[in-house]
């Protein structure tokens, strides 16, 4: 039983390093830009669907196809925001749910246009690989989706801390007016900063894509989950979404000892609402 | 008759000391200022009469009976209320809607209409019940709050800076007003932040400073007293 | 005046609404599109009851309205009772859920509201998949076939059903209507507008907006009682569905006019046969198409209007004043 346990706290944490790094980006944009982009999980989807791609048509393994991913889905972000989102900025927050509820439906139906609905996944050699560590086992493809999500999430953290961009976004996030005054072109950072969200967002569906089928409807099964991890580090911050994203992959992983697959998530809705009613501004640090 | 009694009321905020061992009492049919530097607390100490902030510590007494710590609801119903200092009208709605809202508290819709078609006429704007309440001119603005309140039935009326942004003349007619109101029965505690108007008007005055109450007096007292010519008066009437 | 020419407006809307389907074959597409376009009206008067009078925006719906088809699903399968009675019996589980959700709920505003909301129907949406046994699973409901009657609101022709829908819109209305003007709806606005201000003048916040979430989640499940005697069959993901249910509740009445009598109608009446045609014109030749369409639409209706949606709050509310003024 205790080692059934320890080795669901160690997937759990795993898994939740990739939660932590697809809800960064939800955080990110409502940090900066006050909008919670219900559309977010769609770009998982195609960071999932463009690594799938690469693979193959490339042969190029979807470790190294997230990089690709998050360049691609990070344009995209950037035009999406500089063409739409950025109409509703001001707008009141029911525009903005519908705003990003219609871009749902519409990334969504367009994967389901062009790709059809079957499932596709791809085959790499560390696939079904698994190193044994005393009683324990350690999946090698989630230990790499692990690794690949710590390393984004550093790189993000240097960015934000140690850039000329970080700064800037964060004194837009504060005042775009002053912002403004000083040079920063907020309109340009904004974008990026809703490009580097759902870029973020699209290379950790990439690194998962080693362990999991992508379809054009994916994006539901991580809507909720997404939103609990934001919600549950408080929604605007960064190192809340760590948190928030490990707790989750442990509260998954644990509760799939207990509990049928199916109704894991049930349990992760539950958290979700008890975290808004009691903390709605997070576990950890507060939103903003 | 005292129909207001704090004693020792204390609320923090964090770290923040709001309010530290506030003690007063207000008697029936007194109109007492209270007066102080931004920051002092004086907001603080409305709110948290009304119950809008959960005092640390210390209590409340409306007319002999405790209210510290009930809902502002219960407290409005026992006879307090106040008008806020950014004057928060439902600027959607129109002026009679506005004050039928505190008429809900004791009757239904038909007969709250009728009581803020009184309340309005007590304040002298019942040709303006139609308007929309976002559209009024300041001093309309702070009748409107004014009839609001006293469409709850309320034995003491907090005003908290009622006068803010009104010019000389329009300051005048709002303290003809409130005489008015207090010779109809009422008794009111003043926020504000006018010199003149608190002398002119006011009873007895409270002094608030950093959360503390430093002097309680008649307004002549209160002018001569060295702690609060420090604290706060000097400059105000040097200008 | 004003009054008695609203009253007139009504009266003829609604004798217009008794004959059209006169005009049309009784079992026909459109008598069924007109019956789904009352049916989301009055689903949406519902919700107007939280998203326009109390101004909170409810992304979960659903929950009610598929605790309320199954429910009364449940009673007439296994215990033979009339959809009438379970149509009441819906409307206390739906009221009990609604009480339910309203409590963690109570103090969230904006986004995280929705969220909350979004959340707590996909909660049974998750737990009648998972429950098999007791509601079908994945497999979903069916109503058993039976002699068509009223008692059992079981009709031969598909016009019977649009009455249906016709009387459920018109009490919905009728009950929106009602908490509009009465004490409940002047508490609902001041508490919307400014709480703060509102407590102080005497408002029980939490009573208040616990009254209408209850209000609205009965009146919801009921109507989730007429769906499933309409529609023969359904399964979690249709009557708990975020998109298809929660989210389209609340975008036709935004669309229409949020917190206005007639806004839900107008919303349906324009939304509902815009999706059918979209299905109609693109369904067969590529599944999403039409829902590609409905989403794109979806995008150019915020955008042409990025205010027109707060507009449309707005309007409602600054054009009272003046309506008031006409009227007295």
């Amino acid at each position: 039983m205790m080692v059934s346990f320890i080795q669901a706290l160690l997937d759990g944490l795993m898994v939740g390093g990739v939660y932590a790094v697809i809800s960064i980006g939800l955080t990110l944009v409502f940090g900066i830009m006050g909008i919670v982009n219900f559309a977010q999980a769609e770009f998982l989807m195609i960071g999932m669907f463009v690594a799938y791609f690469l693979w193959s048509v490339l042969g190029l393994d979807p470790l190294v196809g997230s990089f690709v991913a998050f360049a691609v889905v990070g344009a995209l972000g950037y035009v999406l925001q500089r063409t739409i989102i950025k109409r509703v900025l001001k707008a009141p927050a029911v525009a903005q749910v519908f705003l990003t509820v219609g871009l749902l439906i519409v990334l969504e139906n367009g994967a389901l246009l062009a790709f059809g609905s079957q499932l596709r996944s791809v085959s790499v050699s560390y696939q079904t690989l698994s190193w044994k560590l005393g009683p324990f086992f350690i999946s090698v493809p989630y230990l790499a989706a692990f690794a690949m999500s710590v390393l984004s999430g550093l790189a993000l953290w240097l960015f934000l801390n140690r850039s000329w961009f970080g700064w800037a976004m964060r004194s837009t996030a504060q005042d775009p007016m002053a912002a403004q005054l000083i040079g920063i072109n907020t309109d340009r950072l904004r974008a990026i900063a809703f490009g580097v969200g759902v870029g973020l967002t699209a290379f950790g569906g990439a690194v998962v894509l080693p362990y999991l089928s992508v379809f054009p409807t994916i994006g539901g099964q991580f809507i909720v989950l997404m939103f609990t991890v934001a919600v549950l580090g408080g929604l605007g911050s960064v190192a809340g979404a760590v948190v928030g994203g490990l707790a989750v992959g442990v509260i998954t992983s644990v509760s799939a000892l207990f509990l049928p697959v199916q109704l894991q998530n049930l349990v992760l809705f539950l958290v979700f609402i008890a975290v808004l009613a009691f903390r709605p501004d997070g576990l950890i640090g507060s939103a903003r | 008759m005292t129909i207001l009694a704090v004693s020792n009321l204390s609320k923090s905020f964090g770290g923040l000391h709001a309010l530290s061992d506030v003690s007063f009492t207000v008697a029936q049919g007194e109109i007492v200022g209270l007066i102080g530097p931004n920051g002092a607390g004086k907001s603080t100490l409305f709110s948290t009469l009304m119950g809008l902030h959960r005092p640390n510590g210390g209590a409340v007494e409306l007319a002999g009976r405790p209210v510290a710590g009930r809902k502002p609801h219960v407290i409005a119903a026992m006879g307090m209320t106040k008008t806020f200092q950014n004057v928060s009208l439902f600027t959607e709605s129109s002026v009679l809607d506005n004050v039928l809202i505190g008429g809900l508290l004791h009757s239904g819709v038909a007969e709250a209409r009728a009581e803020a078609m009184a309340c309005l006429r007590r304040v002298g704007l019942t040709d303006i019940a139609d308007r929309a309440a976002g559209s009024l001119s300041f001093p309309e603005r702070a009748r409107v709050e004014v009839a609001r309140a006293l469409c709850t039935r309320p034995k003491l009326l907090l005003l908290d800076e009622v006068m803010a942004a009104l010019n000389t003349a329009e300051m005048d007619d709002l303290l003809g007003l409130i005489r008015q109101l207090r010779g109809e029965g009422l008794t009111l505690l003043v926020v504000e932040h006018h010199m003149r108007a608190i002398m002119s008007v006011c009873d007895r005055v409270l002094v608030l400073n950093f959360g503390k109450l430093i002097a309680d007096g008649s307004p002549a007292d209160i002018a001569r007293d060295p702690d609060v010519v420090r604290a706060y008066l000097g400059r105000e009437y040097a200008e | 005046m004003k009054r008695a020419r609203n009253l007139l407006v009504a009266g003829a809307g609604l004798a217009l609404a008794l004959i059209l389907p006169m005009a049309v074959d009784a079992n026909g597409y459109a008598v069924r599109v007109l019956t789904l376009v009352l049916l989301f009206a009055a689903m949406a008067q519902a919700w107007n009851i939280v998203g326009g009078l109390a101004s909170q925006m409810s992304l979960g719906h659903a929950a009610f309205f598929g605790l309320g088809a199954y429910t009364s699903t449940l009673l007439l399968i296994h215990f033979g009772l009339s959809p009438w009675i379970g149509m009441i019996a819906s409307a206390l589980v739906g009221g009990a859920a609604a009480f339910a959700l309203s409590l963690p709920t109570m103090r969230l505003k904006g986004h995280y509201f929705a969220l909350a909301t979004l959340a707590f129907a996909e909660v049974f949406r998750v737990a009648a998949n998972a429950w098999s046994s007791l509601t079908g699973g994945p497999v979903g409901l069916s109503i058993p076939y039976g002699e068509p009657s009223f008692l059992m609101m079981q009709f031969q022709d598909t016009r019977s059903y649009y009455y249906l829908a016709l009387s459920a819109f018109a009490v919905v209305t009728v009950v929106f209507a009602a908490i509009k003007f009465s004490s409940l709806g002047y508490r609902l606005r001041a508490i919307r507008e400014n709480q703060a201000a509102a407590e102080v003048v005497g408002v029980q916040t939490t009573k208040v907006k616990i009254q209408a979430a209850v209000i609205s989640g009965c009146l919801t499940a009921a109507l989730g009682t007429i769906y499933a005697q309409l529609n023969f069959f359904f399964d979690p993901d249709s009557v708990f569905a975020a998109l298809q249910i929660s989210i389209r509740v609340a975008l036709i009445t935004i669309v229409g006019g949020i917190g206005t009598v007639v806004g839900p109608l107008v919303g349906a009446v324009f939304i509902i046969p815009l999706e059918e045609l979209t299905n109609v014109l693109f369904a067969d030749k590529a599944a999403g198409l039409s829902q590609l369409v409905y989403g794109l639409l979806l995008i150019v209706i915020v955008l042409i209007q990025p205010r027109g949606l707060a507009a449309l709050v707005g309007s409602a509310l600054a054009r009272r004043p003046k309506t008031s003024g006409a009227g007295t």
